[in-house]
């Protein structure tokens, strides 16, 4: 062979070096733990779940662009990933003692194997170095504290609500209700009108089973008795929550939840979300977190003229004081064990939890995504924050500091025994298993956990 | 030299062999390479998880083959089982039939011959993401085909249909490949085949009985092999429109491998599971091989 053709000792040779370039990398990377950037360069990595172009340019701006400006001699890159993939990118890197710098880590029950695993690094020096003892709140820096070492900061502050959409429900003259009474009267009224009276699926995300789980069991169980549960007083065989499992269930045989299980398993959450809008639904039973999302569905954008407001989910039973809201965490930040620049991961930890008057913006600026666990009183909120804003703020600060508070299952319970809730959840209204049932499969799974130490460190009762 | 011992080959011979032989390897090296790392690798370390109760972080502690009886003994994996094996004659029967007929029916026809290919394959090079979440929305009872008919079904969200409904849309988005497949294996059928069934008095469908099935075994042979390894594998339709829901009414083993190993933490049993699957391919690959060896498919 001769002229432009290659020749064979030629070839040999660039098949060589492509075998070296494929193979190098992981050769690398195997030896050198961490893909990030070589010891103290000051280059950090984040892989963050924040959805929607909107979301994410607000936090490559406002977040990661205000802490270069307070810090240039570090900078963050950041990648997105849809979140439920996050968690499972973030679990295998880890292992592989790869992964980011700062680590979006699950919430408190599965941080503890994480920990365990010592896959996060301690931040106790840190907290010590910084006081943040004195910027983060005590409840939540104590359930992110195993064995005495603090491993991660809690992401955001969650809660469950019941969002409505305000214009149906001034034209038809119907007010907040109060007690369970008052939910049942105007559900049954709403269901006569043709007009479903909370929404939910599970067609989006197969865990909002614990969303109507966590607001059942608290407002119907009780706080009290929840908690009673969790620290293995009392077991969820108890009659309270049977009962708390069966009204959830005739709520759905009635047709007031989503129009029914068949329904609830099948109409995706943007119709919900469309429907509430239109005000086909009156309500839809959601987390915080959906109000960075429910004002697509309202207004000329959406071809209609309606507006939305939201109310706590009434006591369902007299052992429930009114205002009650469970709470607990999603997600939570922290610092990657085989990071070689953990100091600057931390440094950013400190910056974004300790400037309360930037932090304080952002839960103004952007509702329900940067509500960090961080002491306030209500007149420290910006004033331009949506009145809605402002209102879930200080109630979720009123009912912790009044102690009239629950206990949201994703935080508080231990990982199986959560999968299980939901899970598990799907058998009952489909009455393939009874609410009975349901709960002896979560006492057993839950006492086996809690034996292990699985279950994390509880919020104390006031 | 002894009488029946060898005869060597020339020196220059047997170097020249040597350099192709190395030549070969060498070509080879690359993605034998790559699939050291990314398939024996984690194949290796699923056969050693699965016999641990590794819970997919931290340390693992070894339980024999705890994880495999345990297996036998799950309802849940009898139930994916069952799953899988009304998937497997769906999926093998519906597209195969449906594609068959299309490319039988294309066979006959002249005119937009290419058009109609096109037409029928574009499910299939579609995203199975994509297709998965358009079809969501067209099984709404709210908004979707069914709610524009008059019915509310929920087919997804009911038990008894829910497994159905996905391989409906499995089935669609598979039968227009194999209709472009079949089509392909039917050009390779002599026309003097026809010509001479004609001439015989055979019918349409005697000679497609006759003529085009024999003519086309090879390919059917194949494909059979193929559905029966995409259906144990079955996930991305199943995970995205249900979550092997409700109620785990469209489990299948791989759902459910899912299901262990990211939800449940369970990640050892996950990987005995997958360890066991590979075994039923196996079986399936040296079934096919005895196929091949008395001569089916030729």
């Amino acid at each position: 062979m001769n002229g432009t053709h290659l020749s064979r000792r030629r070839l040999l040779g660039l098949g060589g070096a492509l075998g070296a370039t494929i193979a190098l990398p992981n050769l690398l990377t195997a030896c050198g733990g961490s893909s990030s950037a070589s010891a103290g360069s000051g280059k950090l990595t984040f892989w963050s779940d924040i959805t929607g172009t909107p979301n994410q340019q607000y936090f490559t701006d406002k977040v990661i662009g205000a802490f270069h400006k307070a810090h240039p001699d570090i900078s963050v890159k950041t990648t997105f990933y849809k979140g439920s993939d996050l968690q499972q990118q973030i679990r295998t890197a880890l292992q592989a003692r790869t992964g980011p710098d700062i680590v979006r880590a699950p919430s408190v029950s599965q941080t503890i194997p994480f920990a365990n695993a010592h896959l996060l690094a301690d931040l106790t020096p840190y907290s010590k170095k910084w006081g943040w003892d004195k910027v983060v709140s005590q409840w939540a820096r104590e359930a992110f504290t195993i064995d005495g070492k603090l491993y991660a900061l809690p992401m955001r502050v969650d809660t469950m609500m019941v969002y409505t959409n305000k214009t149906l429900f001034d034209s038809k003259g119907w007010t907040t209700p109060q007690n369970r009474s008052d939910l049942e009267s105007w559900a049954a009224e709403a269901a006569g009108h043709g007009i479903t009276p909370f929404g939910s699926s599970s067609v989006d995300w197969a865990a909002a089973g614990e969303w109507l789980m966590t607001l059942f069991w608290n407002n119907f169980s009780g706080p009290d008795a929840v908690y009673q549960a969790l620290t293995g007083q009392i077991q969820f065989t108890d009659p309270t929550f049977v009962d708390a499992v069966t009204l959830l269930k005739s709520y759905f045989d009635k047709g007031w939840i989503a129009g029914g299980p068949s329904k609830y398993f099948s109409v995706p959450s943007a119709e919900i979300g469309a429907s509430l809008g239109k005000g086909t639904t009156a309500t839809i039973i959601q987390g915080e977190w959906y109000m960075s999302n429910i004002g697509q569905f309202f207004g000329s954008a959406a071809g209609n003229d309606s507006d939305w407001d939201w109310f706590v989910m009434p006591p369902l039973s007299s052992d429930v004081k009114a205002g009650s809201m469970p709470v607990g965490f999603g997600g939570s930040y922290a610092v990657n064990s085989a990071s070689k620049q953990q100091d600057d991961a931390a440094q950013f930890l400190n910056w974004f939890y300790s400037d309360k008057s930037a932090a304080l913006q952002r839960m103004a600026d952007v509702p329900a995504t940067y509500d960090i666990a961080i002491d306030f009183t209500p007149s420290e909120i910006p004033s331009n924050a949506d009145p809605r804003t402002t209102r879930l703020l200080t109630s979720v600060n009123q009912a912790i500091s009044s102690g009239n508070y629950g206990y949201v299952t994703w935080t508080w319970w231990p990982p199986k025994t959560d999968t299980m809730v939901f899970q598990n959840l799907e058998q009952v209204l489909t009455g393939k298993t009874t609410p009975a049932e349901y709960c002896q499969q979560i006492a057993d799974s839950f006492t086996a956990e809690f034996k292990a130490g699985a279950a994390p460190k509880l919020m104390k009762r006031a | 030299m002894t009488r029946g011992a060898p005869i060597s080959p020339p020196r220059r011979f047997r170097s020249a062999k040597a350099v192709r032989t190395i030549t070969g390897w060498a070509f080879l090296a690359p993605l034998l390479g790559l699939n050291l790392v990314v398939v024996f690798g984690p194949s290796v370390a699923t056969a050693y998880y699965s016999l641990t109760d590794w819970s997919g972080i931290g340390p693992a502690h070894w339980v024999g083959l705890a994880n495999y009886t345990r297996a036998l003994k799950d309802p849940a994996v009898h139930q994916a089982l069952v799953h899988n094996l009304i998937w497997f004659v769906l999926f093998l029967s519906v597209p195969m039939i449906v594609g068959m007929l299309a490319a039988h029916l294309i066979n006959r026809v002249h005119r937009f011959r290419t058009l109609y290919r096109a037409l029928f394959f574009i499910p299939y090079i579609t995203a199975s993401v994509v297709n998965a979440a358009v079809w969501k929305m067209l099984l709404s009872p709210d908004s979707g085909i069914g709610h524009l008919l008059g019915t509310d079904f929920a087919w997804l969200g009911d038990t008894r249909t829910s497994l159905y409904a996905v391989n409906v849309v499995v089935d669609w988005h598979w039968w227009g490949f194999l209709a472009v497949i079949f089509f392909a294996a039917m050009q390779g059928v002599e026309p003097q085949l026809y010509e001479a069934a004609t001439l015989d008095g055979a019918n349409t469908w005697r000679q497609f009985w006759h003529v085009t099935l024999p003519g086309i075994r090879p390919t059917m042979i194949f494909i059979v092999l193929m559905t029966i390894i995409w259906s144990l594998k079955a996930f991305d339709y199943i995970f995205i429109m249900t979550h092997g829901g409700p109620a785990d009414s469209s489990q299948v083993v791989s759902t459910l491998m899912y299901d262990q190993a990211f939800s449940q933490f369970s990640a050892g049993y996950a990987a005995a599971l997958g360890m066991s699957m590979t075994i039923v391919v196996a079986i399936v690959l040296v079934a096919y091989r005895l196929i091949q060896k008395r001569g089916w498919e030729e």
